[in-house]
């Protein structure tokens, strides 16, 4: 035990000991009181005071009362601390890794408890902050330690900025909530330094405060370790959890039989970290209807030699049924293990759909034969007086096309639906045209975006082609050597994906690529502009829809989720992020069908849940406490207050006693 | 009925109720002594005189009268021989009353107490014809009413008991000291006072004890003294001599104030008994009938 103040007690004593004796001595103010005779009363307290060896102790017991009051109160003053952590003030900040590693639930053994791992964690850090040094009463050179808590996995959210106030801190540890995604330190330990840092100095400035040591509460399994540049002595690892055994879904894909649609396969791959094979079922379901289970036995994990790192025990598991409607897929390995979220995968399973095209031209034989190639199931050609005649309020609602396509040709109107323009682009979608060029090579273009997959476009000449100023949020996919030569933009609910020139003013529909740009690119807008189909995500990734409403109010519901209501922009682009639990999400958009998201961990590294005990930073190793955190710098004074009050209590039913008859 | 009478029943009712005086009519002394009075009364003693009660005979001598010579002896023997008779005289009841200060505290006060019983006493004597002497004292005696006889002073004593105020120091031995000095006569002696004096009572007391007197003490103490009903740091004043004493008061304290009070009122008894005198201790907080009525005619003070 350790006194913080033990002048402040002391000078308190100087003065408030003598002064209580001097009370003692001066109170006693007599009450004047009649009575017949004194006769009887002298020779009682005569008795008294002859036949009581400790009447002079029992006079003076309320002294005795008072003066340890009063001993009890002068030592709460010196502050007494039990396990004094001394030194100046510190600046702390808890990382608490919320990743899908850290729900694994650990049973004790001793007391048959099963606990979560981020609530182990959360206690821990918990203890931490209480024990935190506060400031010493009446000392003004002393500072107390202030702490910051940061929450993470594959994002870092600030819970707490540093404060010295226990009970906020503890309210943002409370707060922390499990998620399911990957964990990853790097932001975290970004924001940490960027709030460390003091207002006004430079980064890599010398400065006079020091600097803040991270406290990290996690299981270890952290995937960029490697980019953390963090030194041994600014990180503390406390190491939670202690099973590793774990059944996981790492893998799973549905998809349509390119010749049959209406037959599924279904792919997945189950992994066992245990170290004994586990033999377990593994269940399908279609919309939460059992189609079939299959039991497999999976071969434990192995330790590769060079790199002591652990690898699964896998076994791929294939489905195979027969399904022409649309539906949510699910596979499900059905053995009890430590951790929940990476039980399941879920995949959606569209219908098998087919495209209806409108070719609006006055004659390009090119054009057509490319789309006619194309599986497309309707494709009609109509000339821009046929288009202009269509019932615009028609096309835009019921919308019977999926794709129009414009080749050379400027309509009147241009209802809500997803274009494919070649040549001059239409005006009103923030596209200018100052003019033509000539002679242009195709220098620049994006393989990898899904309308430009396998499309080469090295040897594309044009002769002739519309220079385009295009806005800023258009997405450029391929440019000639002066001016964007294909650029994908959306505009009042529409995708237009223009190509800058006539194709019939170029060598491309000689090329291979332009049938398969054609393929491509109809596909692309046809099935809801490519982004839109991705709908199988992976934890933390966010659910878009284009092409809606800016008026509109949508509502999704999913895992911890029921009824939220989220807006499109002015765009018409919904961006929903909050994707952190696995299942299933659905948006309701008014007046459309309901569409399916499905979120999914299947993440090899984050189902490993066998504990990291020894953090390799880049450069260096850092080990895990080998001890949980203890309690530290615990105050006594409450202790003593509550002593010196029951003292108080205690004096005054002495005092009852002694004067009630 | 008279009409003075009248004043004096009027006067006396503010200290005996009616029908408490009726109840009293019933009533009159017992001496447990055989002793000498002044005048000629209802009650036997030592003297030989002339009565219905035959005593002794004695021989004739010359200048005896001649109608008490019993004539029968005097046939068979022929010797003057002359009858003796028992001489029957008034009882002479003297009551001692304190009124000094500190018979004027508690509630009811033991002034009020000891002047209804006074009067109840007084009463008794009066119209039995006894010859009644009352004395109040403090500092010595202060007021004296002696040889009343008879229903005709009634009126005085009520008068004299009424105008008589609680004041000054309780002297007890110089008060016994004019008692004695006064030759007040034998008979019975009845004391009231709380006997609560600083001074010793041993040799004042021894005064009042004789052949001569039936002595009673009777000692009256407020229920204010009996169990004190006080508490905190206190200043304890004396009423009379604004003697002071401090105390803090506590169960102890207590338990030794009624232990010392047990053994000063037994201290009395013992005295009393001894020497053939009767002790009674009186609350004032009891009723003065009561005492009056049971307990004085069980001790046979009373018939």
């Amino acid at each position: 035990m350790e006194w913080l103040t033990p002048l402040t007690a002391v000078y308190a004593a100087l003065i408030t000991v003598p002064l209580l004796l001097l009370l003692y001595f001066l109170k006693l103010k007599r009450r004047e009181h009649i009575v017949s005779s004194t006769l009887l009363w002298k020779r009682a307290v005569h008795d008294l005071q002859v036949n009581a060896p400790f009447q002079k102790l029992r006079r003076n017991i309320l002294l005795l009362v008072q003066l340890l009051m009063l001993l009890a109160i002068l030592l709460a003053l010196a502050w007494p601390i039990l396990s004094l952590v001394t030194g100046p003030g510190q600046r702390y900040v808890l990382l608490i890794d919320r990743s899908a590693s850290m729900n694994a639930t650990e049973t004790d053994s001793q007391n048959n408890k099963s606990t979560n791992r981020l609530d182990t964690a959360k206690e821990q850090a918990k203890v931490f902050i209480e024990s935190m040094r506060s400031k010493a009463l009446f000392s003004l050179k002393d500072k107390s330690d202030q702490t910051m808590v940061i929450a993470f996995d594959n994002h870092a959210k600030v819970m707490c900025n540093f404060t010295s106030d226990k009970r906020q801190l503890i309210s943002a540890i409370d707060a922390v909530t499990p998620g399911h995604d990957r964990s990853s330190l790097s932001e975290a330990v970004v924001v940490a330094n960027a709030f460390a840092q003091p207002a006004g100095t430079e980064a890599n400035s010398q400065s006079t405060v020091e600097s803040a040591k991270l406290i990290l509460f996690s299981d270890g399994r952290i995937r960029d370790l490697n980019q953390l540049t963090v030194g041994s002595d600014d990180l503390s690892f406390h190491c939670i959890g202690e099973s590793g055994s774990n059944i996981a879904v790492t893998a799973m894909q549905a998809r349509r039989l390119f010749e049959n649609p209406n037959q599924v396969e279904v792919f997945a791959t189950v992994a066992n970290y245990g170290r004994t094979p586990v033999t377990c079922d593994v269940q399908l379901s279609l919309d939460n209807n059992v189609r079939s289970v299959r039991s497999v036995t999976i071969p434990p994990a192995k330790t590769d030699n060079g790199t002591e790192s652990l690898s699964p025990g896998k076994i791929a598991v294939n489905f195979s049924l027969s399904e022409t409607r649309a539906g949510v897929l699910e596979v499900r390995q059905l053995h009890a293990d430590s951790l929940a979220c990476d039980d399941a995968a879920w995949s959606i399973l569209y219908a098998p759909e087919s495209l209806s095209v409108l070719l609006v031209t006055s004659g390009n034989i090119m054009l057509e034969s490319a789309l006619k190639a194309c599986p497309i199931a309707r494709l009609e050609v109509c000339s821009l007086a046929q288009f202009d005649a269509m019932d615009n309020s028609v096309m835009g609602v019921e919308q019977p096309f999926d794709v129009i396509v414009l080749d050379n040709c400027l309509p009147a109107q241009l209802p809500k639906c997803r274009y494919l323009i070649f040549g001059q682009p239409p005006e009103g979608i923030d596209v200018s045209m100052p003019g033509q060029l000539e002679n242009q090579v195709m220098v620049d273009w994006r393989p990898k975006h899904s309308i430009l997959k396998y499309v080469k476009l090295d040897n594309i000449y044009a002769a002739k082609c519309f220079q385009l100023n295009l806005p800023r949020d258009a997405e450029v996919l391929a440019e000639f050597n002066e001016t964007p030569a294909l650029a994908l933009v959306r505009r009042n609910g529409s995708v237009f994906l223009l190509v800058g020139f006539d194709v019939l003013e170029t060598n491309w529909p000689f090329e291979p690529s332009f049938v398969l740009f054609c393929y491509n690119a109809t596909n692309f807008l046809g099935l809801q502009t490519g982004q839109n189909r991705q709908i199988n995500l992976r934890v933390g990734d966010p659910i878009i829809v284009e092409g809606l409403n800016p008026d509109i109010t949508a509502k999704i519901n999913g895992p911890g989720l029921a009824g939220m209501e989220v807006k499109p922009n002015s765009a018409g682009i919904i961006r929903f992020v909050n994707t952190s639990e696995v299942g299933v999400y659905s948006l309701n958009v008014p007046d459309q069908p309901l569409r399916f998201f499905a979120v999914n961990l299947l993440n090899e590294q984050e189902s490993n849940i066998r504990p990291v005990r020894e953090l390799v930073l880049s450069g260096q190793n850092i080990s895990a406490q080998e001890s949980n955190i203890s309690r530290a710098n615990l105050p006594l004074w409450p202790y003593l207050v509550c002593f010196a009050l029951i003292l108080a209590f205690l004096e005054w039913l002495i005092y009852t006693y002694k004067v009630q008859i | 009925m008279s009409p003075k009478m009248t004043t004096s029943r009027k006067r006396l009712t503010d200290l005996l109720d009616p029908e408490f005086m009726n109840r009293l009519d019933s009533l009159d002394f017992l001496s447990r002594k055989i002793m000498q009075g002044k005048l000629q009364g209802e009650r036997r003693s030592k003297r030989r005189g002339q009565s219905v009660e035959f005593a002794d005979h004695r021989p004739y001598v010359a200048g005896d009268d001649l109608r008490f010579v019993d004539w029968n002896i005097y046939g068979r023997l022929e010797q003057l021989f002359l009858k003796l008779f028992v001489e029957e005289q008034d009882l002479t009841v003297h009551i001692v009353a304190d009124i000094s200060s500190s018979m004027s505290f508690g509630e009811p006060s033991k002034e009020l107490f000891i002047k209804k019983l006074t009067a109840a006493l007084g009463y008794v004597s009066l119209v039995n014809n006894n010859r009644l002497n009352i004395s109040l004292f403090s500092d010595g005696i202060i007021g004296q009413l002696s040889n009343m006889r008879g229903r005709n002073y009634l009126h005085k004593m009520a008068d004299f008991l009424l105008t008589a105020d609680c004041d000054g120091l309780s002297h007890f031995e110089k008060t016994c000291k004019q008692l004695s000095a006064g030759r007040i006569g034998s008979g019975i002696n009845i004391v009231l006072s709380d006997f609560l004096f600083k001074e010793n009572y041993d040799s004042a007391l021894r005064r009042l004890i004789g052949k001569y007197y039936d002595l009673y003490v009777i000692q009256v103490l407020s229920a204010q003294e009996l169990s004190p009903d006080i508490s905190g740091e206190l200043k304890l004043v004396d009423i009379e001599d604004t003697d002071i004493a401090e105390i803090t008061v506590s169960t102890a304290l207590t338990k030794y104030y009624k232990r010392n009070l047990n053994a000063y009122c037994n201290e009395l008894k013992d005295f009393c008994t001894r020497r053939g005198a009767v002790y009674v201790l009186a609350n004032s907080a009891d009723s003065v009938e009561s005492l009056v009525l049971n307990y004085l005619r069980r001790i046979r003070l009373l018939r």
